[in-house]
């Protein structure tokens, strides 16, 4: 994983440093045309889901028992009305898709959040701290991963019932390691420098000292493995979604969208298809853009 | 090395009780399981039942039992097969292992040539659509993938069979289903390392020798690979796990991960807890010996 | 290099012990069957799941059968009859040999009921005969049942009451007669069984009415319904049950299947939350009743393969009254009395369901409820612990619950009343839901008697009082659907039982 450049030893102004940095970092970036690609389809997804009650043709949740199972429009059966066809009870699938994006996005989103939160702040503690508290965390760490995760998040939402929260705490609880090693690596790297001791014995604070250098450095690692896991997230809700344990409401992910409409494959193939679709553009998108993100943020890599 | 077994060794116990724990206190809040089992029962029968079955005492007390209990190998009996729960999940046990260890192989079996061929001819159209297809099989759910693929081999082309365990024709769907979840990773891995190496002189020097150049290739990229491929087995192999469950479903395979995830359903709490314990037991052997693996590969650590 | 050769080899040994068998040529002997699942044994009493009765009435047999225009038929009693009204006298069929070469004998079936209504056996059917009392050998050939008080149902559920071999079980153990050694006296019997994987099943040569036309049965347990129907359009499985009625087009007019449709028992309806409101008001409930489209669901959702019903109890059931109309759909109405009830401007509800397969006909009968002012939001729940902790011993499911129930084969009103209304603890929903005041006394009027017209009539009664109270949102019943290779001759029953002793090859 690319840690980034050290922080400037103090005496040198951060700010222009940084500056410079950045602008390196676009330019390599958008070098590459499959990064662009996938940077300009996620601006589509997260568009459809701002925009989604403004741009969906259809009420997502409207039905027309008449219009089920509606063929998309190059289809011989197709309506215009319904550009990628009906589903069951005939909802329009675009329609869907588009609100889809909102809930989609905003459970991946939320998890990582989670993730970022539990994983950052425990990283922080056992690299600070130390000693028994970071033999009891790393410990835990070891514990999380051992367990297939998705093992994990059928048991709770076996338990707890299907909510949309709930859904998000699982997948948020299960991810959160990557961030707390980086940290607390880092932590760790930074202890050894003099300078350190220099700032402690001026009297900076710890608090000071993540704010300044810890979080920078990790920013960009971090910055790649959150957008990863919202990828993944999106594919472990989807599988949840499969064994049955989905959030349970109207508004369906697409996760959930492929998992009800799979019985249909063989009748009315555009059900599952065109939710995989946007699951697989989306992601793929996710793992250019992260993908060409790290290479540019990695000094090494030219 | 003595002392760094031992240290490894010990924090695999912890690791273990920690695993039990968080089973353990999942299937607490998961709900009564007598309701489950007797749901026509009037409540006073429930209640017998509930006390025979060691439910009403306090929680550190059954928690002390359960774990006294796994030292012996005792993981009770399962509520609904009324069958012992050890036996019952490690029968399953080598069936989920085969379609895993399958997947990793097909996995490394197309990571390592199609790695090699792409770094060899660098961002040439092979190389994009190498990467592109293989990225493909990370973006898709697991069952879709599983499902799309039956329609088209065995439904359309008839090739293979659509799902079972009986025969080795049907071992080819789920394995290859499962290995393009874990191929990406391998693939970028391979990839990377030969670059690193490709134009290195010592291979510059052996081609000038007139060793034959893909001899030369091969064994440098593998030995560069080895080390970080060996750094994400374990990884993957936790991972892998947790695709097989959905697998194992969409192909009708009888492993362990659908007992599992059924024992989950009906809170079937020893094969939950047993099921769990050997799944997380064999993460942490397998991430174990990938730890050996690597000192012994790596002499920088061994060194230490 | 060692080092890799010997992983290979240890490798390679693993995996031959995790693969038993070789391919398995589709013989023409053969049918296979694909189930969801397999239930947790083969002991026909220490399960109730439908699963393990379809595989259990192919390896044992009861003393009652049914024929598929549900009469009843001798099977292991030639005769039978009421000698009071709590008691019953059975001739025991002759002759009749077990797989193991035992014959059977009234001892055995003694043995069986014992084991059963011995509550140290934990049966989960002990709930479905726990009003008999005694089981008495009276002769070599004759054999009393006493009931504790008139039970109208005995008959019924004598059809599914497997006979056991009581020497063999003794024997062997419980524990093993469910799991690797299953003794019965039916057309098949046991070969092998691998868990979630598949039960292997042989003809059995002594059966009493005769050997069956298929000498391997084999049912394999596949869990995802689109692996189903892939199975059976290539061949892999001759037999897939449940089909839904989206699939049965595509499988109609498949080269190598066609599909076989019946009325079943299975009934749908939405158990109202009487203890709060809005449905504590009779008229918000009768104005969900007519909200409701039951023909354009039923055409559109189902493929036509359903019934409207006026209440709960099924037109297959004993006691059903053909008089009692079902609710019209009138929305004009429905709204009228959704104001009359004080809610001019409608009333928010919520409705669960954990009902996977009905998904479409439970939204759709919100969209329809939202449309005359009853907003009835849809929440779907996984069937599992968490749902029965809800619904089921906690009682949380406000407003109301769509459900579906199959009497578990019992041709009677009683089965359905009770379970869905009755107050009584351990029942199903009733004891939280349902408040209408006098149901309990006639539920009860009627199944502590075995007059059968007395109790049609108050059947009756009862529906009057049930369909003007309207405790439920009643919907209709269901067909069930086979899905059958061309190479095999099979009709789907109203018992939704498989009775592989009536499939045959088909004729070429």
């Amino acid at each position: 994983m690319a840690i980034g450049t050290l922080a400037p030893p103090l005496g040198v102004p951060a700010g222009a440093e940084r500056t410079t940095e950045r602008s390196r970092t676009w330019r390599k970036f958008a070098r590459n045309p499959a990064a662009i690609a996938g940077a300009l389809i996620l601006f589509m997804v997260v568009g459809a889901a701002v925009f989604a009650p403004w741009i969906a043709p259809h009420e997502p949740a409207r039905q027309s028992l008449i219009r089920r199972f509606t063929p998309p429009v190059w289809a011989e059966a197709g309506k215009t009305a319904h550009i990628l066809g009906t589903d069951q009870v005939g909802r329009d699938i675009l329609s869907r898709i588009i609100h889809g994006a909102r809930i989609s996005l905003m459970v991946g989103i939320a998890a990582v959040a989670v993730s970022m939160t539990v994983g950052v702040t425990l990283g922080l503690l056992s690299g600070f701290l130390q000693g028994r508290v970071d033999t009891v965390i790393m410990t835990v760490v070891d514990v999380t991963l051992s367990f297939p995760p998705l093992l994990l998040a059928l048991a709770f939402v076996a338990a707890l019932g299907p909510s949309v929260t709930t859904i998000i705490v699982v997948l948020g609880l299960t991810g959160w390691e990557r961030y707390t090693r980086v940290v607390r690596a880092e932590v760790l790297a930074l202890r050894e420098k003099d300078f350190m001791e220099a700032a402690r014995a001026m009297g900076a604070s710890s608090a000071r000292m993540v704010l300044r250098h810890v979080l920078p450095n990790t920013f960009s690692s971090i910055i790649v493995m959150s957008t990863l896991q919202v990828a993944q997230a999106i594919l472990q809700e989807a599988a949840l979604s499969f064994l049955g344990v989905g959030t349970g409401s109207a508004y369906p992910t697409w996760g959930q969208m492929i998992s009800l409409g799979r019985d249909f494959v063989s009748v009315a193939w555009w059900l599952p298809t065109f939710p995989g679709l946007a699951i697989l553009l989306t992601v793929l998108a996710i793992n250019l853009v992260g993908d060409r993100l790290r290479d540019a943020l990695d000094p090494r890599v030219g | 090395m003595l002392t760094l077994l031992i240290r490894r060794v010990v924090r695999l116990v912890v690791v273990l009780v920690g695993v039990s724990l968080v089973t353990f206190a999942i299937l607490q809040v998961s709900g009564d399981p007598v309701a489950l089992m007797m749901p026509e029962a009037p409540e006073a029968d429930r209640a017998v039942l509930r006390q025979n079955m060691g439910f009403n005492d306090p929680l550190a007390v059954q928690f002390v039992r359960f774990v006294g209990n796994i030292a012996r190998g005792d993981f009770g009996q399962s509520f609904f097969h009324r069958k012992p729960a050890l036996p019952l999940v490690l029968e399953r046990m080598p069936t989920t292992m085969l379609l895993t260890a399958l997947a990793m192989g097909l996995s490394l079996g197309l990571a390592l040539p199609v790695g090699i061929l792409s770094a060899v001819r660098r961002n040439s159209l092979f190389d994009h659509a190498a990467t592109f297809v293989v990225f493909l099989g990370t973006s898709m759910p697991v069952f879709w993938t599983g499902i799309m693929l039956i329609l088209l081999f065995a439904v359309q082309l008839r090739v293979l069979p659509v799902s079972g365990w009986e025969s080795w024709a049907a071992l080819i769907l789920p394995a290859f289903t499962l290995a393009t979840f874990s191929t990406p990773l391998l693939l970028r891995i391979v990839r990377s390392s030969m670059l690193e190496v490709i134009n290195l002189d010592y291979v510059r020097t052996a081609r000038a020798k007139g060793v034959s150049e893909w001899f030369v290739i091969c064994r440098h990229a593998l030995i560069n690979a080895a080390l970080p491929l060996v750094t994400v087995a374990g990884l993957q192999f936790g991972l892998l796990l947790g695709g097989a469950i959905v697998t194992e479903t969409v192909f009708a395979v009888p492993g362990l991960g659908r007992l599992v995830v059924g024992a989950i359903r009906q809170l079937d709490f020893p094969i939950v807890q047993a099921g769990v314990f050997v799944l997380a037991l064999i993460v942490v052997l397998v991430n174990f010996a990938v730890d050996m693996l690597y000192v012994y590969l790596n002499p920088q650590i061994r060194v230490r | 290099m060692k080092r890799w050769a010997l992983l290979a080899i240890v490798l390679t040994l693993a995996a031959l012990a995790a693969l038993p068998g070789v391919a398995q040529a589709q013989a023409k002997d053969t049918l296979t069957v694909a189930l969801v699942s397999h239930a947790p044994t083969l002991d026909p009493h220490m399960h109730f799941e439908r699963v393990g009765i379809l595989v259990n009435i192919n390896m044992f047999d009861s003393l009652l059968h049914r024929n598929p225009k549900l009469e009843f038929e001798p099977s292991l009693a030639t005769s039978w009859k009421a000698l009071t009204d709590t008691q019953w006298e059975f001739k025991i069929r002759k002759g009749v040999k077990f797989h193991n070469g035992e014959t059977l004998t009234p001892e055995d079936v003694k043995y069986s009921f014992d084991r059963v209504i011995d509550q140290t056996k934990k049966s989960p059917q002990y709930g479905n005969i726990r009003a008999i009392k005694e089981v008495r050998v009276v002769n070599a050939e004759t054999v009393h049942i006493i009931t504790d008080k008139p039970f109208p149902l005995l008959l019924e559920r004598l059809v599914f009451f497997p006979i056991v071999p009581k020497k063999h079980v003794e024997t062997v153990g419980d524990q093993a007669f469910g799991a690797t050694s299953p003794v019965g006296t039916g057309p098949w019997k046991f070969v092998e069984w691998k868990r979630d994987q598949l039960i292997r099943l042989e003809a059995f040569d002594q059966h009493w009415r005769g050997k069956p036309a298929f000498k391997t049965l084999i049912f394999r347990a596949v869990p995802e319904v689109a692996t189903m129907v892939a199975e059976i359009k290539t061949g892999g499985v001759d037999l897939i049950r449940e089909v839904s009625p989206d699939i049965i087009p595509e499988l109609k007019t498949h080269p190598l299947a066609y599909v076989s449709s019946t009325p079943i028992l299975r009934v749908h309806q939405v158990e109202l939350d009487m203890r709060v409101p809005p449905f504590d008001k009779k008229a918000v409930r009768q104005a969900a009743n007519y909200a409701i489209d039951k023909q354009t669901i039923i055409q559109k959702l189902m493929a036509g393969l359903g019934r409207q019903v006026a209440t709960v109890v099924q037109p297959l059931a004993f006691g059903f009254d053909a008089d009692i109309k079902p609710y019209p759909f009138d929305q004009k109405k429905a709204k009228e009395l959704l104001a009359q009830a004080g809610f001019p401007n409608g009333v928010d509800v919520t409705l669960h369901s954990s009902s996977v397969a009905n998904r479409p006909q439970f939204e759709a009968l919100c969209e329809m409820l939202t449309e005359v002012g009853i907003r009835a939001t849809p929440k779907m729940w996984d069937p599992g612990p968490a749902w029965n902790k809800f619904s089921q011993s906690e009682g949380k499911g406000t407003h109301g619950i769509y459900g579906t129930w199959g009497n578990y084969s019992v041709f009677d009103a009683d089965a359905v009343l009770h379970p869905l209304y009755h107050s009584e603890p351990g029942g199903w929903y009733g004891k939280w839901y349902t408040r209408v005041e006098g149901l309990d006394k006639l539920i009860d009027e009627a199944r502590s008697t075995v007059d059968q017209p007395r109790r049609k009539r108050t059947y009756t009664q009862i529906q009057q009082m049930i369909r003007e109270e309207a405790p439920s949102v009643f919907l209709w019943t269901q067909y069930d659907t086979l899905a059958i290779s061309k190479k095999v001759q099979y009709a789907a029953r109203p018992d939704e039982w498989l009775w592989l002793f009536d499939a045959k090859p088909a004729a070429r």
